[in-house]
């Protein structure tokens, strides 16, 4: 077995002013370069030698990449670079889309939280970052930039595979855009780990649920899951289930039946496939209930 | 491997180093510039027992570059004495039996400075929350829990007697 | 008349820990921390990937040739064996690896970086054997002997191994004729408990610096529990004197047995060897921490115990099967005291115990905190509760009426001392509420109560010794001189107490003389066994008086009076008879002036003083038997109220009362922080942990994947409690407490998890997962 690296090894910092200068360095075929804005996984991972980059381009001060703005209208427009201790304590993000907030905040610990970036936790693809059910269920838009300009990278479309993302080579990601939420939505995002908290997800459920009159039930929800396949995804047909009829406890339960269904969760160190695919239904019963009370 | 000559201001003293690309925050306050009382405990953001604070913010050194801090306001444990004078959280850990092997005493009273600065009167649950990324094995925490709340009342301040 | 007592005594205060202060400050000083100059140089180890294989061929050439290196180290440059109780270690290996993380290189170079380089140029070929993964495999007669060589490994002679196979001790109990009261029990209760390696995970990782000088001399810096055995056996290795070995080692970041006898420091002095002059740094990683230094022992464990109608504990049949990894050097001891402890605290008449020491090639079974206890208290007290259960008794009851009192007779035929082990049942059930059931916080948990006992005696050998010097300063002001180590349970506290109150000085006039430094500092046996308290604290009361008698006859002559007529009362020198009074100081080094002018008398005071037991006899090596088996016994309680969500599987602690019988709580808060950090460390290694291998790989080295208890995780409340029944031969009656507070944890989780939702769980870790899979089968969960 190979162990970790006692140190960081060598490579080159740079910091450039242009997110032109970036994608032009990202994409020379002769230099390994690779961006990073918290570090907090790009180190760890060069100690483990998994990222061997020789070069290490930071983009955290690129403009707009760290601001935040909210209007009740358009929604939140979120830089990538913004730390998740940003994200967890911004009144505005707490009053309007306290969902994010939460999940934002189960991540790791303080200090960890001020370092490591929501673009970041998004770009890292590990199928059970904090982050990505709730860019899921509020239907966020990933603003990417690359030599050609901006694009628009549905957050569906973005997760493609563990660590890999819908970015092509020399794009990065500028800022999250979520759009506010349906009128009278309520959300809420539970994860089970080994730890009572902090911990990496064993499964993580993002609930949101907001009244509709299309829907048969008078209601419409939306159930995102992380660490139980190989990227986050959104349980689309339980959230189906919740909108043919009358919400009570058997329909919670068929639609946490299948969020469960809709997994393929792997056995790893943390927990096996099946204990992930149990705690997934609980989790899921769980916050539809707490959402369902709420939204009422 | 490229250099970068940063300044700094490290326990209210204005530093000027020469770093390379790849060293810590932790790699340059322990050996760069002496200031052993920040510890290493895993090289990989888990333990927080390289918690300094950086800009008032806690921050595991272990986990981001020197050159990261040009420019930067870094408190280490060592700052925290002031004019001969224990910070609240210090006398309240010592009065309140919380330091045990004492290798994350610095980190715990780094992070617990910050929470109290940013909320000065915490609950039980917040100063847990504030504190889980500082791994502890010998004392089991609740003392530690206990002398925050003190050092938050205000009932443990050296400098105000 | 100067008033007696001005200064309370500090024995059984609550006083501020004499190391807080560095501390708090970062003034203190760790291993690591430790400055050297330009000329250091930087080791890092090549291990092994395999379990178990041959070496057939290194070839050190290319790493050598990389710029910076300065020499590169193999098992050709460590010639003997080391080891503790049963020499059967290569530093480096020489010809075959057994365990994932075996080192089988050094290099040493100008850079941790350019070291770690020349690391991956160092061309190793191996012939994999089949690995013994397994201690129930490892004993079978077709398995793969590991140690082939095992018949000529020096041994102790109290130690058994057994020549031609992976069982590097044997150790045996025969107690009675069990075979003969099996049809006397009304109930019987046979289970077998499995128990996966642990960690003892102290923040601070190893490490070690060395330096050999040109003519061989050593001087080793680290992090070590064992200044003294570390130069011991280092030395032995070498064939050099243990003067020319010098082990100097500051503040411990927490040890738990983990940086007890030698781990990586020898391969820090091998290296060290090869560029003279040069210190040479070798640190662990958190990754190689986990599995490169010492792990706690698996074990496999099977219990057969009996009892009557009257409910009477009759017989019991225990059968170990130690996971003790690839090394055996330190773990066949633990073998042994589980071996005359597999009992737990009861009388019983009839005892038979086969302790087998396995080798496995798995990491290298060490001491850690509880030395075996912890593991084998998992199985027996589950069993007890189950034997209660079946006699439809309540389990405090039954305990009360079968564990150990003054007088009782133990498993090794020895008669128990006094003990307050009935006083800490009744009173750690009592501050639970034990018998009165309490009603869950939400429909889909349940509560439950538990309860657990133990006991555990200082595991070492019988003549492991202490000693102490006391030296004064001009001012009386006061150097003490100790062997132990400050790990973070408070012996340096303690020591200063002991030593104030036996001189009559104020505890402010004395400071720890250290590091501990072989070249400076009075023998230690080790800082481990929970024995410093009671055995460094005689020879510190021993240094004591002999200063204090020194200082009294000086003062006596001076004044023409008895000694016993005189004290020493807040640093002065009084007389009961005449009422003088005399400040220490000055006299204390510079002697007193004879009043007639004829000339001066005494000198400069120093006190010495040692303490080794004497008592302890051998046991019989195919019976166990004997007159006194170990020095003494600590026990204790612990009370567990739980809840279980049956949804998830997850354990919340609410209350845990921990009860121990200290003898004398010299330090009471102290006392109850090694209480508290106890209950909690016992819980994280309960529900949390354990060291997962797949092909005896570790496959979850770090702490993103090991997880320990945080802020979270702690119980809701600790209730400590100190008991006081004293032991004959401790300093004020007492005994050790730092390890037994986490022993009794495990079970009694498990058996208040068994009240809560009506199943038993007999392996550990209760993770979530295996708690809920539990309730699955039983149709418990919901």
């Amino acid at each position: 077995m190979i162990l970790p690296l006692p140190e960081l090894p060598s490579f080159d910092y740079v910091c450039p002013k242009s997110y032109q200068q970036v994608s032009e360095m990202l994409l020379q075929p002769s230099v390994d370069a690779r961006l990073f804005m918290g570090g907090t996984d790009v180190f760890v991972q060069m100690r483990d030698r998994t990222v061997a980059s020789k070069v290490l381009v930071d983009v955290k001060h690129l403009p707009g990449m760290a601001s935040i703005e909210y209007d009740h209208n358009v929604g939140l427009r979120l830089g990538a670079a913004v730390n998740l201790n940003r994200v967890a304590k911004h009144p505005e993000i707490i009053e309007y889309l306290p969902l994010l907030a939460e999940a934002a905040n189960s991540v790791a610990s303080y200090q960890l939280r001020n370092r490591a970036t929501i673009g970041g936790n998004l770009c890292n693809a590990s199928p059970a970052a904090d982050t990505a059910p709730a860019i899921l269920i509020l239907e966020a838009d990933l603003i990417v930039v690359g030599l050609n300009g901006e694009r628009v990278i549905p957050a569906n479309d973005f997760f493609l595979a563990p660590g890999e993302t819908a970015l092509e080579r020399g794009e990065l990601l500028k800022r999250i855009e979520i759009p506010a939420p349906p009128e009278g939505w309520k959300g809420k995002y539970l994860k089970l780990g080994r730890n009572a908290e902090g911990d990496l997800a064993i499964a993580g459920v993002a609930v949101l649920g907001f009244p509709d009159h299309t829907a048969e039930s008078g209601y419409k929800f939306r159930i995102a899951l992380s660490s139980v396949a190989p990227t986050p995804i959104r349980a689309f047909e339980a959230e189906e289930i919740l909108c043919r009829g009358p919400i009570n406890g058997e329909r919670i339960e068929a639609a946490a039946i299948a969020a469960q269904d809709a997994c393929q969760p792997i056995d790893d160190v943390r927990a096996s496939g099946n204990y992930r695919k149990a705690m997934v239904k609980v989790l899921t019963r769980r916050g539809l209930g707490e959402v369902w009370a709420a939204v009422q | 491997m490229a250099k970068h000559l940063i300044s700094l201001t490290v326990n209210g003293v204005r530093e000027y180093v020469e770093v390379p690309s790849n060293m810590t925050l932790l790699t340059l306050l322990r050996e760069r510039l002496g200031l052993t009382g920040t510890k290493d405990g895993c090289s990989a953001g888990e333990c927080g027992a390289c918690t300094v604070l950086m800009n008032f913010e806690p921050v595991n050194a272990c986990l981001t570059l020197a050159v990261e801090a040009e420019d930067a306001v870094i408190l280490t444990v060592e700052g925290l004495l002031q004019d001969d004078r224990l910070d609240p959280v210090q006398k309240a850990i010592i009065d309140h039996g919380a330091t045990q092997c004492g290798f994350c005493t610095p980190g715990i009273l780094l992070s617990a400075r910050a929470l109290l600065d940013r909320n000065p009167s915490p609950n039980e649950w917040e100063i847990k929350d504030a504190l889980r990324g500082n791994l502890c094995r010998c004392t089991g925490y609740l003392r530690i829990i206990r002398a925050i709340q003190e050092a938050a009342s205000g009932g443990s301040d050296d400098r105000t007697s | 008349m100067t008033e007696p007592h001005k200064v309370p005594s500090p024995i059984g205060e609550k006083v501020t820990r004499v190391d807080a202060l560095d501390k708090i400050t970062g003034d203190a000083i760790f291993a690591d921390d430790l400055k050297f100059g330009s000329d250091l140089l930087y080791g890092r180890v090549v291990r092994s990937p395999h379990p178990h294989a041959l070496i057939k061929r290194i070839d050190t050439d290319k790493a050598r040739a990389l710029p910076g290196v300065k020499a590169v180290v193999t098992g050709e440059d460590t010639k003997n064996r080391i080891g503790l109780y049963l020499k059967d270690r290569y530093t480096f290996c020489r010809d075959r690896v057994r365990y994932v993380g075996d080192p089988v290189a050094g290099v040493i170079a100008t850079s941790v970086e350019i070291a770690e380089a020349g690391c991956m140029l160092i061309e190793i070929e191996y012939q994999v054997l089949e690995p013994v993964l397994d201690p129930l495999q490892g004993i079978r007669d077709d398995a793969p002997l590991i140690h082939p060589d095992l018949e000529e490994y020096p041994v102790a002679d109290f130690i058994f191994p057994q020549s031609g196979t992976n069982i590097s001790n044997h150790f045996k109990v025969r107690k009675g004729d069990v075979e003969s009261v099996w049809s006397d029990c009304k109930v019987i209760i046979e289970r077998s408990f499995h128990i996966p390696h642990i960690q003892h995970a102290p923040i601070e990782p190893h490490v070690a610096i060395a330096q050999v000088d040109h003519t061989g001399r050593i001087t080793l810096w680290g992090s070590s529990q064992s200044p003294f055995a570390q130069r011991n056996l280092i030395a032995e290795s070498l064939g050099k004197s243990q003067r020319d070995v010098r082990v100097i080692s500051p503040y411990v970041g927490g040890g738990f047995g983990s940086k007890a006898g030698v781990s990586m420091e020898a391969l820090a002095v091998v290296m060290a060897q090869a560029v003279p002059g040069h210190p040479v740094k070798l640190r662990l990683t958190r990754e190689e921490e986990f599995f490169c230094a010492f792990v706690r022992q698996g074990l496999v464990a099977k219990i057969k115990v009996g009892a009557a109608t009257d409910g009477k504990l009759l017989a019991m049949k225990t059968e170990y099967y130690w996971d003790a990894g690839a090394y055996t050097e330190y773990g066949v001891n633990i073998t042994r005291a589980a071996g005359y402890s597999s009992t737990g605290p009861y009388e019983i008449p009839n005892v038979w115990c086969d302790s087998y020491c396995v080798y496995t090639n798995h990491p290298v079974g060490g001491p850690m905190r509880g030395f075996g206890m912890p593991e084998i208290h998992w199985g027996i007290e589950q069993v007890m509760d189950l034997v209660a259960e079946e006699l439809q008794m309540d389990k405090v009851e039954f305990r009360l009426r079968n564990c150990l009192r003054a007088g009782s007779i133990t498993a090794t035929g020895s008669e128990m001392h006094p003990i307050g082990l009935t006083e800490c049942l009744t009173k750690s059930a009592q501050a639970i509420q034990w018998g009165t059931e309490e009603p869950a916080s939400a429909p889909h948990k349940r509560r439950g109560k538990g309860i657990a006992i133990m006991w555990k005696a200082p595991a070492m050998p019988p003549n492991a010794g202490s000693s102490a010097w006391v030296r004064f300063n001009e001012d009386a002001t006061i150097a003490l001189s100790i062997g132990g180590q400050e790990l973070g349970q408070g012996s340096h506290t303690v020591a200063v107490q002991m030593a104030a109150a036996t001189l009559g000085v104020p505890m402010e006039w004395i400071h720890i003389s250290g590091p501990v430094d072989t070249e400076y500092s009075p023998y230690e046996w080790q800082t481990v066994a929970s024995r410093l308290t009671w055995s460094m604290g005689n020879a510190i009361v021993a240094a004591a008086n002999d200063a204090r008698e020194q200082i009294l006859d000086l003062v006596a002559e001076q004044w023409d009076e008895d000694p016993h007529n005189l004290d020493i009362k807040d640093g002065q020198v009084i007389s009961y008879r005449s009422e003088q009074a005399l400040p220490l100081r000055n006299l204390v080094v510079y002697g007193l002036p004879k009043p007639d002018g004829s000339g001066w008398r005494g000198g400069p005071i120093i006190g010495h003083g040692n303490f080794m037991p004497t008592y302890v006899t051998s046991l019989d090596a195919e019976t166990g038997q004997g007159e006194r088996a170990v020095v003494h016994f600590t026990t204790g309680c612990q009370a567990v109220d739980l809840e279980v969500d049956t949804e998830t599987g997850q354990i919340t602690l609410l209350r845990v009362a921990s009860a121990f019988d200290v003898g004398k709580a010299i330090n009471p808060d102290q006392v109850r922080a090694q209480m508290e950090g106890g209950v909690v460390q016992g819980a994280s290694t309960t529900i949390l942990e354990h060291l997962q291998f797949e092909d005896g790989v570790p496959i979850n080295p770090s702490f993103v994947d090991y997880r320990i208890a945080s802020t979270v995780d702690t119980p809701e409340e600790i209730i400590p409690i100190i008991v006081e029944v004293p032991q004959d031969d401790g300093p004020w009656g007492a005994r050790g407490i730092g390890e037994h507070s986490m022993v009794p944890t495990a079970p009694a989780i498990a058996n208040a998890v068994a009240n809560a939702v009506g199943l038993r769980i007999l392996d550990l870790p209760l993770t979530a997962e295996k708690v809920f899979f539990a309730l699955q089968q039983t149709g418990g969960a919901t």
